[in-house]
């Protein structure tokens, strides 16, 4: 068996094409995988039932479900309650991102309960209200000790974002699949598509690994 | 116009969901017992002070956290069969990724759990006479075990939401058999609600056990590592 990458490297067109395709998803559902996080995270952390018992339905939901059957849900089943089509890129930004909300709303919650009372006790008495002292006092606290986790559910939303190829949506891994199956090269494709993925990836997970190091010495 | 819901076709197709679930329980089973013996070796090796095992390990550990589970188990069942030249069934490549994968999630618990017993413990066991795998496997790790149950429980429940993505290299696992019933039935909202239902319920079970035996270990005092 010889290595051809020739074939591959003939291919890098395609490869771009992938890699933007990737970049894009990943960048849809870390906003919104994030963002909405914080919405179900302050829902769960509330007293409020209206908002805690909600809060804490969606994040059971998506945590106790696989990731590839709520994007396929949302490719194959949705569509038929709604009165359009659903796109690929729809779909898989759906479940990636609600997914990804699910998990980072108990990292949220986690980060604001770890917070003292005592801050809460100190904004109060400066006057602020509740959603002041939410952001100017505890959330840039709790962001701090968050980071690590967050740091790593970007990580794992970039590696999730390969499950739309899983619908056809034109990324890394599905042009790995159009490039080993139009030139025969499915080791040198794939080796490919996974040494790319390293690359972006790697330096994020000695990212993270940096921040939990820091964080340890910090407390 | 209102969808008129109809889960009789998909009910009708119980038994092809059973196999299917079936079938997600055993890849799990053998990638959980595989991934298990193989994280601890890789652990082991990593913590050697010899550097030709501690590299190799930490590298097979790092590569395989660092890509993605579906390009690792495309690679797996495209490429590694030309390469070898084997014939790789959907289900020997789906326990091999899965397997390595999760090992690689399960050294760094068993590290974390073997460094967190206290140098003490084994002073103590050289002290009465003990060579060093003795001590391992009386001593140290009956004890870090414990302490890394919940880590335990929460990887292999990962890892069970994780064999969903062998559908897509066509074993019949349950997703495998939603694919079919939904094409066959022409009811895909019905098929795909329902396999995630039961996903739902045997996922969300094994949470519950899970949060309880770490309820009962902190109740006992005992610390865990993650």
């Amino acid at each position: 068996m010889r290595w051809d990458f020739a074939s591959v490297f003939d291919n890098t067109d395609a490869l771009l094409v992938g890699a933007a395709g990737t970049l894009r998803i990943f960048a849809i559902c870390l906003v919104l995988g994030l963002s909405l996080g914080l919405l179900v995270g302050l829902g769960r952390y509330s007293r409020n039932r209206w908002l805690h018992i909600p809060a804490t339905v969606f994040v059971e939901f998506f945590r106790n479900t696989p990731v590839l059957v709520q994007i396929l849900w949302f490719y194959f089943a949705l569509p038929i309650l709604l009165p359009f089509q659903i796109s690929p890129l729809a779909a898989a930004s759906l479940g990636i991102s609600l997914n990804s909300a699910a998990f980072s709303a108990e990292i949220y919650r986690g980060g604001i309960q770890s917070i003292e009372t005592g801050q809460w006790d100190g904004a109060r008495a400066l006057g602020m209200r509740w959603g002041q002292a939410m952001r100017r006092i505890i959330l840039p606290q709790a962001l701090k000790r968050m980071l690590p986790a967050l740091t790593n559910r970007a990580i794992e939303i970039f590696k999730m974002s390969t499950l739309a190829s899983a619908v056809a949506y034109v990324e890394l891994l599905q042009q790995g699949k159009l490039i080993a199956s139009l030139n025969y090269n499915p080791i040198e494709a794939y080796t490919a598509v996974a040494v790319i993925f390293f690359v972006f990836l790697w330096p994020l997970v000695q990212f993270s690994y940096f921040l939990e190091r820091r964080l340890r010495r910090d407390e | 116009m209102a969808y008129q819901w109809d889960f009789a076709p998909v009910l009708a197709n119980a038994p092809f969901l059973a196999e299917g679930l079936a079938n997600t329980l055993k890849i799990t089973g053998t990638a959980l017992v595989c991934g298990v013996v193989l994280g601890l070796a890789l652990a082991l090796l990593r913590l050697s002070p010899r550097c030709f095992l501690s590299w190799p390990a930490g590298f097979v550990i790092e590569v395989f956290r660092t890509t993605p589970p579906l390009v690792q188990l495309f690679w797996f069942f495209f490429a590694l069969p030309i390469l070898v030249g084997i014939e790789m069934t959907p289900f020997v490549a789906g326990a091999v990724t899965f397997s390595i994968q999760s090992a690689s999630f399960f050294a760094e618990v068993f590290r974390a759990g073997i460094q967190s017993i206290e140098r003490g413990q084994w002073d103590g066991a050289r002290a009465i006479g003990m060579r060093h795998d003795q001590a391992l496997r009386r001593i140290i790790l009956p004890q870090a075990v414990k302490r890394m149950i919940p880590a335990f429980m929460e990887r292999a429940i990962e890892l069970m939401k994780t064999t969903t993505l062998i559908a897509t290299i066509s074993y019949a696992d349950l997703l495998f058999a939603a694919n079919e019933i939904s094409q066959k039935t022409f009811r895909p909202l019905e098929t795909y609600t329902v396999v995630a239902l039961i996903y739902f319920v045997v996922i969300f079970l094994a949470s519950q056990v899970a949060r309880l035996v770490e309820l009962r270990l902190a109740r006992s005092g005992e610390s865990t590592v993650h």
